[in-house]
């Protein structure tokens, strides 16, 4: 008896440092969110107060209104909706089509188009940047949404995460369809693509969000303000106004809302999403 | 080859419509991506500013560039930032998932907590991080106990780095900890159950059981992590801009400034090839030595 009562003790603490190191962890974690919505709703004389403050005098909620309405953070927080939601889109279109071709037809030349868009899963924007401005910049797609939404218009993970569900995805049904006189089209959107969509919702939410925070590929495409996405608006508007604190940390939650709002109502496709996009590359 | 021919006629149509599907992903990739890769190769051997037509150099750029204390110095920035920001990342990672991975209540809680960051943009993140470490910032102010004076973080050529560490450890390691718990929940119970019965301590059980088993995840990981470090520009940009004295201007960040401030297409795109080529280096040694391990 008092063995076992040592053990569950044991296990009880175990419990407890289990916890304590977790809870340090999600201080951690925590604590840059807190300070930024406590300085969001702070007066700009309150921001650098020594000691600091964690909860403002007043809340002074107008911070979340007043830089969308005078600066063009409302515009580009447009423009990121246009962007995002046409490249999703977009992508939703390309990927899964030619997922399903890599993955259920066979045809001259197939493995090796599967493979060079493997490939390109190895080479970063970084390492094509020149030759992808100067090609944006001859068609003329500088400060368009054509520039920042065709140039992202599939992606290799895309192809290959649906290409890989669309192989369990038993052929039978083409077949039975294809006998029933369906075309190809038909049979692709009416049959097929309904029978993939987990694959479909960890796409979009995969897509949606590297778009959503994309910089670089912005930060070259647009050089006017009213066509700027918004991460590159509160760039500008950090180097511009920074010493607005709370309205600087305002504006960052903002904008960090919508992709938040996905995360916690589909987490679990999100996290998985996420995780298979690296295993798989 | 022989058996495609034999296949009847109605078969070859579909397998064109079949075709016809991959052609608008297909299009795209060709265009913004292969050959983008192309041209860049292509420049690197040329002297361009994309107003005038591009002028002969061989290797020029390259050579040049191997000489340059300024690329020099982009190399150890990102190679810092690099073994900086993801060595304790991939550790901190571990740890929490090893924890996490324990039958406790609340686990989900702390999981949607620690994933957070990776979510958030990285503009967002490093305005934030930004005013943290700014000169009468919190985090001078919790420091102010253990320090005489405040550090001014981001204008220090010693500490700049490390707030950039930081920083990229805070937004990443919920990432890699979801991987690790992917692959701690794939371990069978009965191995770690097996070894307890046998009566190993659990410090044994992690270095006997747990840590080789996760081998696979660890190669990955690493991998994964060694080619996002080395692709970071967005934290550098906001953060400091590359400062001070370009002690924190990585490739990418070099990159970019040689081609759109200094437009020197060519020696940028020769940048570009040489950071291809290491991130290609760093993939295929990972393929080797996931092969060489015994699992």
């Amino acid at each position: 008896m008092a063995a076992r009562g040592q053990a569950a003790r044991r296990i009880k603490i175990s419990e407890l440092a289990t916890y304590a190191a977790l809870a340090i962890g999600a201080l951690a974690v925590a604590m840059p969110f807190l300070y930024a919505i406590s300085t969001s709703l702070k007066d700009p004389f309150e921001v650098f107060e020594i000691p600091m403050k964690w909860i403002p005098a007043v809340a002074h909620w107008e911070n979340y209104v007043k830089p969308f309405k005078t600066m063009g953070l409302a515009r580009n927080f447009l423009n990121s909706v246009i962007v995002a939601v046409s490249v999703t889109t977009l992508n939703v279109f390309t990927c899964s089509m030619a997922g399903y071709s890599f993955a259920k037809f066979r045809y001259w030349g197939r493995d090796f188009f599967f493979l060079a868009v493997l490939a390109t899963l190895m080479v970063p924007l970084q390492v094509i940047l020149v030759p992808l401005f100067e090609l944006v910049k001859r068609f003329g797609w500088i400060n368009t949404y054509r520039g920042l939404i065709i140039p992202a218009g599939t992606s290799a993970f895309g192809v290959f995460l649906m290409r890989q569900y669309f192989l369990t995805v038993p052929s039978e049904l083409m077949e039975a369809a294809r006998i029933d006189g369906c075309s190809e089209t038909g049979i692709f959107f009416r049959i097929m693509l309904p029978l993939v969509k987990p694959a479909l919702s960890t796409l979009v939410i995969f897509i949606f969000m590297n778009n959503w925070n994309s910089f670089l590929w912005p930060l070259l495409a647009v050089t006017r303000e009213e066509m700027m996405t918004l991460p590159l608006g509160i760039a500008s508007f950090e180097s511009t106004y920074s010493t607005n604190y709370p309205q600087l940390m305002a504006v960052s939650m903002a904008s960090t809302l919508p992709v938040l709002i996905v995360f916690f109502t589909m987490q679990r496709q999100f996290i998985e999403g996420m995780a298979l996009s690296g295993m798989k590359s | 080859m022989a058996v495609k021919a034999k296949r009847p006629l109605y078969k070859r149509k579909e397998s064109f419509a079949g075709f016809l599907f991959a052609v608008p992903a297909l299009v795209l990739f060709a265009m913004f991506a292969v050959y983008p890769i192309v041209r860049t190769v292509y420049i690197s051997f040329f002297d361009y500013n994309m107003l005038k037509p591009p002028v002969w150099k061989g290797i020029g750029n390259y050579t040049s560039l191997f000489t340059d204390p300024l690329f020099g110095q982009s190399v150890r920035a990102t190679i810092v930032y690099t073994l900086g920001t993801f060595v304790p990342t991939i550790i901190l990672a571990l740890t929490l998932a090893l924890l996490l991975n324990s039958q406790l209540k609340g686990i989900g809680f702390f999981r949607t907590l620690y994933f957070t960051p990776v979510v958030m943009s990285m503009v967002v993140v490093a305005i934030i991080w930004k005013l943290l470490f700014s000169f009468r910032g919190p985090i001078n102010q919790l420091l102010s106990p253990v320090m005489s004076q405040p550090i001014a973080w981001l204008s220090n050529t010693r500490y700049a780095p490390i707030a950039l560490s930081i920083m990229g450890i805070w937004k990443n390691v919920g990432y890699f900890t979801v991987i690790y718990l992917a692959g701690l929940q794939g371990i069978p119970r009965e191995f770690r159950e097996a070894a307890r019965v046998d009566g190993a301590s659990p410090w044994q059980l992690l270095r006997y059981i747990t840590l080789p088993l996760l081998r696979p995840i660890t190669v990955f990981v690493t991998t994964m992590a060694m080619i996002s470090g080395m692709q970071e520009f967005t934290a550098q940009y906001v953060m400091t801009g590359g400062g001070p004295n370009g002690a924190t201007r990585v490739i990418s960040l070099i990159v970019w400034e040689t081609a759109f401030v200094f437009m020197k297409m060519g020696r940028a795109a020769a940048m570009c090839v040489l950071l291809f080529l290491a991130l290609l280096i760093i993939t295929v040694l990972q393929k080797k030595w996931l092969l060489n391990s015994d699992y």
